[in-house]
């Protein structure tokens, strides 16, 4: 209760504190911005890059083109040790990354956030069964539970999705769970149901919109932490097989021969660090402004 | 629970002072209530294990054996790991050996569970207490710094430093420091484990590296946190502007006023992490060739052991459950107001 007393409060303070200074305003729009511009970028650059740019293919290099140095001819960041080029390597293992990051995420939306939304609406032992299964789900360590799960079902795109949607969903659903909890308890939701809408609508209509704010800042933060799980599986050999790249087993690839080429590691991992950093930033920023933190 | 405190004799009015109000009721039948609840949840935990092993496609038993194995010897395999038996069965049997601390044999290596786990549990133990001293001992200090002058040019640069620390994947860090402080420094060993019976200053050398690559993303969660938490004390509670009026200095009001109130917050979060910090064990363990239960979670799980990949995720899982119910536990156990049930 005291957690919901002092989020609607924040609320109202941030209704207040809207619009106040110029200079605050510019820098939380510069606060949001700025992540979300990297975010976009970042995914233009993934998405778009391999068709637009004049780069190599990200397998099937020569092997006597192997270990160039950054800035070589036809190879902005140079070569891997099997004559791939790496920027081009490093834009499409960005959109495994990515794509990955982006299914788990809406899979843990769309099904966590309508198990969290009907369990809290329908209440009752419905409700304390799911609470059980979910506190099953999140007692597990989320890099064992995808361990085993890409053990059984073995290194592939889709399975990597299916085994990172597994920690994914629970933890969607308990925060869509406690929202809309709170949203039943509120005038506007009252008066629906006394207008006899049905539940789907009321759900649908009244308690997902309410909802979506808190569970989109959310799987901004997610998708950090799918990355770089997405990252941990692939660089253990359980994720995307070779030769697809993917920012975790270039990681591992590079670590090979790291003595000798670090920047072999380096790249990827600048990548990867950027692509998490601007998410977390961007999931924070959009929390603190939902929030009104 | 009402069946529960029953049982105990209510001893608060009869003189006992404070011993009888704490084996009184409120603290006590918290402790059951927590257990209680974590015992479902650990048996849902291993059924959900056995469920997900066993949707591996083919005969686990004709994948070890191979293709020239006959058909009498793979019969021979599957009636020794039971698995000509149904799934329930066979969980049944997992079940009674394990609450008799019979945790099987692996497929792979034919030893018993128990002596593979042997001294590895230290190995994982050890990683997860120094990472856990290392970032606490250095959080807290960093944060009251921060939290003493909010904006100042520390609070800033620790925050722009940890929101960076945060970003950075555990495996990448591990690799950076191996790059920094073993290839080229030549400081500490890239890898490998040295037992602590060989002595405690190589065992410590080894441990180095593995333990920052830990600590360090868990260092900035906790600053971030407790840095967060403090400020907030500091700005809007009334017991500082109290303990500010009383002419308590400023160094005496966030340590024993506003951290005293945050540690309960960081304890939680400290809970919830255990459980993190032991799975990322796995991928540490790995970089760093250290024996401990993450690398044979991860040997299993290369070598097709369905046992071994069995038991151990059952294992981390039940730590991250034990951890939470400890935290619980502990919560109650310091906060006065739970202790004494005025709440």
């Amino acid at each position: 209760m005291a957690v919901i007393d002092a989020s609607s409060a924040q609320l109202e303070s941030a209704v207040v504190a809207a619009g106040a200074k110029p200079r605050g305003r510019w820098r939380a729009w510069m606060r949001t911005w700025i992540p979300a511009g990297t975010v976009i970028f970042i995914l233009a650059i993934c998405f778009l890059g391999p068709t637009v740019l004049p780069i190599p293919g990200a397998t099937g290099g020569d092997v006597l083109e192997s270990g160039q140095g950054p800035f070589s001819p036809g190879h902005l960041l140079g070569t891997d040790s099997n004559g791939n080029d790496v920027l081009s390597r490093l834009l499409s293992g960005g959109q495994a990354s990515l794509l990955i990051g982006i299914s788990v995420n809406v899979i843990g939306i769309v099904i966590g956030g309508t198990i969290g939304a009907v369990s809290a609406y329908v209440g009752g032992l419905f409700d304390t069964i799911v609470m059980r299964l979910l506190d099953v789900l999140i007692a597990f360590p989320s890099l064992v539970l995808t361990l085993a799960v890409a053990q059984s079902l073995g290194p592939s795109k889709r399975n990597t999705i299916f085994a990172l949607a597994f920690f994914s969903v629970p933890a969607v659903a308990r925060i869509a769970r406690s929202s809309t909890l709170r949203l039943r308890e509120m005038p506007f939701m009252q008066a629906a149901q006394l207008c006899g809408s049905p539940t789907w609508r009321i759900l649908l209509r009244h308690v997902a919109p309410n909802v979506a704010p808190q569970l989109i800042s959310f799987a901004a933060l997610g998708m950090g932490i799918v990355i770089v799980t997405e990252g941990a599986l692939s660089f253990l050999g359980l994720g995307i097989p070779a030769p697809a790249p993917s920012w975790g087993n270039m990681i591992f690839d590079g670590q090979q021969s790291m003595s000798a080429t670090p920047l072999e590691v380096v790249w990827p991992s600048i990548a990867l660090l950027v692509t998490v950093l601007a998410f977390n930033q961007l999931g924070e920023n959009l929390r603190a402004r939902w929030s009104g933190r | 629970m009402s069946a529960v405190s029953g049982l105990l004799p209510t001893r608060s009015g009869s003189g006992f002072g404070r011993l009888g109000r704490v084996a009184g009721s409120p603290l006590l039948r918290l402790i059951v209530k927590r257990v209680v609840m974590a015992i479902p949840i650990l048996f849902g935990v291993s059924v959900l294990t056995f469920w997900v092993l066993s949707l591996i496609p083919g005969d686990p038993a004709r994948a070890m054996l191979g293709m020239n194995a006959t058909d009498q010897q793979v019969e021979a395999l599957r009636q020794q790991y039971g698995l000509d038996k149904s799934g329930p069965a066979r969980y049944w049997d997992w079940l009674t050996g394990a609450l008799h601390g019979d945790l099987g044999i692996s497929m792979v290596s034919s030893q018993s569970m128990s002596s593979m786990l042997g001294d590895r549990w230290a190995v994982t133990a050890e990683l997860v207490v120094l990472s856990f001293i290392v970032s606490l001992g250095v959080a807290v200090p960093v944060a009251l710094l921060a939290a003493r002058w909010p904006g100042g040019l520390f609070d800033r640069v620790s925050m722009v430093c940890s929101m960076t620390g945060l970003a950075v994947a555990n495996y990448v860090l591990a690799l950076l420091l191996v790059l920094v402080f073993a290839v080229e420094l030549g400081w500490l060993p890239a890898i490998g484990y040295v037992h602590i019976s060989d002595g405690i200053g190589g065992n410590l050398k080894s441990m180095i590296l593995p333990t920052l690559a830990m600590a360090i993303p868990l260092f900035c969660f906790y600053t971030r946190f407790l840095r967060g938490d403090i400020v907030d004390q500091m700005q809007g509670e009334d017991y500082v502007d109290t303990a500010r009026a009383k002419g308590v200095g400023p160094w005496r009001v966030l340590w024993s006023h506003a951290f005293r109130n945050s540690s309960f917050g960081l304890i939680t979060i400290v809970g919830l992490n255990i459980g993190t910090l032991v799975g990322g064990t796995v991928i540490i363990e790995q970089i760093f060739a250290l024996p401990g239960l993450g690398q044979l979670l991860l040997q299993g799980v290369n070598t097709r052991d369905t046992v071994v990949v069995q038991d151990l995720v059952i294992i981390f899982a039940a730590i991250a459950v034990l951890a939470n119910l400890l935290v619980d536990v502990l919560y109650a156990v310091l906060d006065p107001r739970i202790r004494y049930g005025s709440h």
